[in-house]
């Protein structure tokens, strides 16, 4: 397996450089100047002149890519354009916590309630609580994140003001002590955590359920129950084990979204987590950074779906790496 | 079986329960409820506390490279400046104060700040009006404890004026002596023969009040940054820690979250500020701008929708709508030349649709500028007859009658003008169809819903106009580069009037005339209005200006707009005007949240 996986790794640092250098072309290519905001009347015209060259953008674009690339091999991404000429891999350090905090938390979230809602419904199918269940799933499924966001917010900061609307923490949460932080920051998660997850669950819970019920037809299930065993053990552990094989898939496909962020949620609740970055990165055509987080999401999905494939050898003995 | 899952689902539902009871435990620590139904977050930290809302981050904090609305609001309050700046709003005219003297006396009441502020004592203009001498205070100090002198002037100008730096500031340094050759000669142009004399030169004679605009940038402390290189200026770890002189300093920055800034006790310019604590926080969406003002999480939120007045001041009575004066218009921009042609050859001919002013003057006649006042602003949109603005009342020409919505008039004039209905109703002339794509940038719903009114007015006169939404990047792009014949976007005024670079006929080196319009008594007018020492002696010009741009319409000037800033009514002594929403931040005050009436 070791030998597999130091394989996949091989063949994917060629593919990611491959989306590196079209990532590089394509942004180069799309309308839009960097130097766009210094152009503007009361403003010298030799500013965003002077903005480009630093920059590096006066050279022909197929001399910044081989300087691009020099400084790319030597693990220099560059600095931000956007962000005061931070290096770019520090403003992702400082948004990658935030966004790992709020996707570590909505991916149990999507996982236990999406894995319980698809059992309940397979177990029992076409009664109420399958159809209501099953209705009530592809609802939230079905629902845009940021309309039901902004749902949420007034349904839950406005009219019945229960949670924060937007932010880390309260003003002043520094004087509430250690413990009383912890808290103010959880009780800010609540909400875009719940938008989140209830839309991720739903959709795994649809899979889960899918996969239930066919698992639960087959022949060893049949034997199990005739055997005599528990329900709790026919279920949990001879239905459950094969049925979330389909979902291992998912939860490799769902680590590139710990790192990457969820866009629309991170610029509604106004966290500054890797959504939001990537997003003003692109409005304000930072290049370098808008190459950075490509870099860091094509990573992950190539680390994810090779994390998937090694899952399902561990989960399914028949399949040999 | 049964027994196992309702066990289950019903052991969810109690922890569910739990959970809810402990957060809603936590949320009601921190909250509690008006009469209005509106929670009010008030009590601790809060009451010291004033929260502003404002879409993104500053850029920088630091004078010489902050470049967003944000950074400036909060420079001017960390930084000292030579001079204090109040607004006129009976006369429109800036005006500038030291310490023992004022460029004009303002009118009673219409000013309001305080020139203990400024770091000059005063100034004396040379007698041919190319230097500018100032004698600054010698008890003003970093909060290092260092003392503000003159060199961190000569210093921090060099700063502005370095192209590796490229400050977006450096047009201020335009007048100073060698910068007609191309590099400022900072040995000559700025003078400091001892720590309080600072004396600016200028290679041609320039008025006064612009003289004090441009001589007037926030200094730096020279002991802090001098041993940074240029190259390294922009990424120098002190821009983090901005060492300053003014009422409030740098509390915290969590970038992309909040700023908070702390009143700076040891303050003299003026003097600590009056709140201890203020705190902009970055909350990109409108609607939770707006919520957490309805809710009392934050005090301020700017441009707020008039859509949202109504609905906002029901559900808070404790919040108040505000305006600053008239300094943003729309326009329909019509591009008075064939773009086509010059691209190719250089040559300016008048453009198939929109080259003749009569033409021109028949769409601005044909959009109901009204009905979109009506519909969008209501009380908070002004017709817009040309680009001075009725807030600057010594230049504005209040005898222009607008152009009224006179669809039969239009059409005459378009029939007078060769434009005759064509078999399907559009109008036409020599086979070309009166046909084009009003473009604008997407995410403004002002400029959405008034183009779907001009849409349906110039229809209903024969005209076919298809609308089209671009990425703001884009779009500003396509202006730049001249490719748009028609388009809907808008302009922020500057205090002092100076239009050439939007109406100049040398369209290379204008670079804001996207529509190609030309017209030597412009330039000239603009020259003459430059040229005089007291801006109220180019009245005569401005007059005449906007007199030549209502006639010739190289664009339909469509509304001021005044901008709304929601408002907290805990907070006291607050004067907005053209100048800023935080005009006089530094002496606002907060009501404390018991006598908060609810």
């Amino acid at each position: 397996m070791l030998i597999y996986i130091f394989k996949r790794l091989l063949i994917a640092v060629p593919l990611v450089f491959g989306v590196l250098t079209l990532t590089f072309f394509i942004i180069r290519l799309a309308p839009g100047d960097p130097a766009a905001f210094f152009i503007q009347p009361g403003i010298s015209p030799n500013v965003a002149e002077q903005i480009r060259a630093q920059y590096g953008l006066n050279d022909p674009v197929p001399v910044q890519y081989v300087k691009w690339l020099a400084n790319v091999l030597q693990g220099d991404f560059g600095r931000s354009f956007s962000r005061a000429q931070q290096p770019v891999f520090d403003v992702i350090a400082e948004a990658l916590p935030i966004t790992v905090t709020i996707a570590g938390l909505t991916l149990v979230a999507n996982f236990t309630f999406g894995i319980l809602v698809g059992i309940v419904s397979a177990v029992r199918q076409n009664t109420f609580l399958d159809r209501f269940l099953t209705v009530t799933a592809l609802f939230f499924y079905s629902m845009p994140e940021f309309w039901f966001a902004l749902m949420m917010i007034i349904l839950f900061a406005l009219k019945f003001p229960l949670f924060p609307a937007s932010g880390l923490n309260e003003i002043g949460s520094e004087g509430f002590g250690p413990v009383g932080f912890v808290l103010d920051r959880l009780w800010h998660l609540v909400l875009p955590v719940t938008v989140l997850s209830i839309n991720g669950a739903a959709g795994i819970a649809r899979y889960v359920r899918g996969s239930m019920l066919e698992v639960i037809r087959q022949d060893y299930i049949r034997t199990a129950r005739a055997k005599g065993l528990p329900e709790k053990v026919v279920i949990f552990k001879h239905a459950l084990r094969n049925a979330l094989l389909p979902v291992i898939t998912l939860m490799g496909s769902s680590l590139p979204f710990i790192f990457s962020g969820a866009l629309f949620i991170e610029v509604i609740f106004a966290f500054p987590g890797m959504g939001r970055v990537t997003v003003e990165a692109i409005f304000a055509r930072d290049y370098p950074l808008i190459i950075a987080n490509t870099f860091v999401s094509g990573s992950l999905i190539v680390l994810g779906n090779l994390f998937a494939d090694v899952l399902y050898a561990v989960a399914d003995p028949r399949i040999k790496l | 079986m049964i027994d196992i899952w309702t066990k289950r689902v019903s052991a969810m539902f109690r922890l569910a329960a739990c959970l809810m009871v402990v957060l809603f435990t936590l949320s009601s620590c921190n909250q509690r409820n008006g009469s209005q139904g509106v929670v009010v977050k008030r009590g601790g930290a809060m009451d010291s506390t004033l929260v502003i809302a404002m879409l993104g981050d500053a850029d920088y904090l630091n004078p010489v490279l902050g470049s967003t609305v944000t950074s400036g609001n909060i420079i001017g309050l960390i930084y000292p400046s030579l001079l204090q700046s109040e607004f006129d709003t009976t006369t429109g005219l800036l005006n500038y104060m030291a310490l023992e003297k004022k460029l004009r006396e303002v009118t009673p009441g219409h000013g309001k700040k305080d020139p203990k502020g400024a770091l000059a004592k005063s100034w004396k203009m040379s007698a041919d009006q190319q230097s500018i001498t100032y004698i600054l205070r010698n008890d003003a100090f970093w909060n290092d404890g260092k003392r503000v002198v003159s060199g961190d002037f000569k210093f921090s100008y060099q700063l502005y004026g370095n192209p590796v730096i490229a400050s977006a500031r450096q047009q201020y340094l335009a007048e100073l002596i060698g910068a007609d050759k191309g590099k400022v000669d900072f040995d000559r142009a700025i003078l400091t023969p001892d720590d309080t004399t600072l004396v600016f030169k200028f290679y041609k004679p320039v008025p006064e009040h612009l003289a004090l605009y441009h001589t007037s940038l926030t200094p730096l402390p020279a002991h802090q940054w001098k041993k940074v290189k240029p190259d390294e200026f922009r990424q120098s770890p002190l821009n983090l820690q901005p060492l300053g002189a003014g009422p409030y300093k740098l509390k915290s920055w969590q970038q992309q979250q909040e700023i908070v800034l702390a009143s700076s006790r040891s303050s003299n310019l003026p003097k600590p500020g009056t709140i201890p604590l203020i705190t902009f926080r970055v909350v990109p969406d409108y609607t939770v701008r707006l919520t957490q003002l309805q809710t009392g999480a934050v005090d301020v939120v700017e441009n707020i929708k008039p859509e949202d007045f109504t609905p906002l001041l029901k559900a808070n009575r404790q919040i108040e709508i505000k305006t600053v004066g008239l300094r943003v218009y729309d326009y329909v921009g019509w591009s008075n030349i064939d773009q086509n042609e010059y691209h190719k050859s250089g040559k300016v001919r008048p453009h198939p649709l929109f080259g003749s002013a009569r033409v021109r003057l028949a769409l601005t006649e044909a959009i109901d500028r009204e009905a979109i006042i009506d519909g969008y602003l209501k009380e908070y949109g002004v017709i817009c007859n040309t680009d001075i603005s009725p807030s600057l009342k010594w230049a504005c020409n209040e005898r222009l009658v607008p152009h009224s919505f006179d669809p039969a008039g239009a059409t005459a004039l378009l029939r007078e003008e060769g434009w005759l209905p064509g078999p399907d109703g559009i109008l036409q002339k020599q086979g070309r169809k009166f046909s084009f794509v009003l473009y604008t940038n997407a995410g403004n719903a002002r400029r959405n819903y008034a183009s779907i009114i001009i849409q349906q007015n110039l229809r209903s006169i024969g005209i076919d106009c298809k609308l089209e939404v671009q990425e703001s990047n884009v779009f500003f792009e396509s202006l730049q580069q001249r490719k748009l014949d028609a388009w809907m976007a808008g302009w922020s005024i500057g205090l002092e009037i100076d239009p050439l670079d939007v109406w100049g006929s040398d369209l290379k080196k204008s670079r804001f005339n996207f529509t190609g319009y030309q017209n030597p008594r412009i330039d000239a007018l603009c020259e003459l209005a430059k040229q005089k020492m007291e801006p109220t002696g180019a009245r005569a010009y401005w007059l005449e200006y906007q007199e030549i741009l209502h006639r010739d319409q190289p664009i339909t000037f469509l509304y001021w707009i005044k901008e709304t800033q929601g408002f907290s009514r805990r907070i006291e002594a607050e004067e907005l005007n053209i100048s800023g929403t935080f005009y006089n931040i530094d002496d606002w005050r907060l009501r404390p949240s018991a006598n908060v009436a609810l």
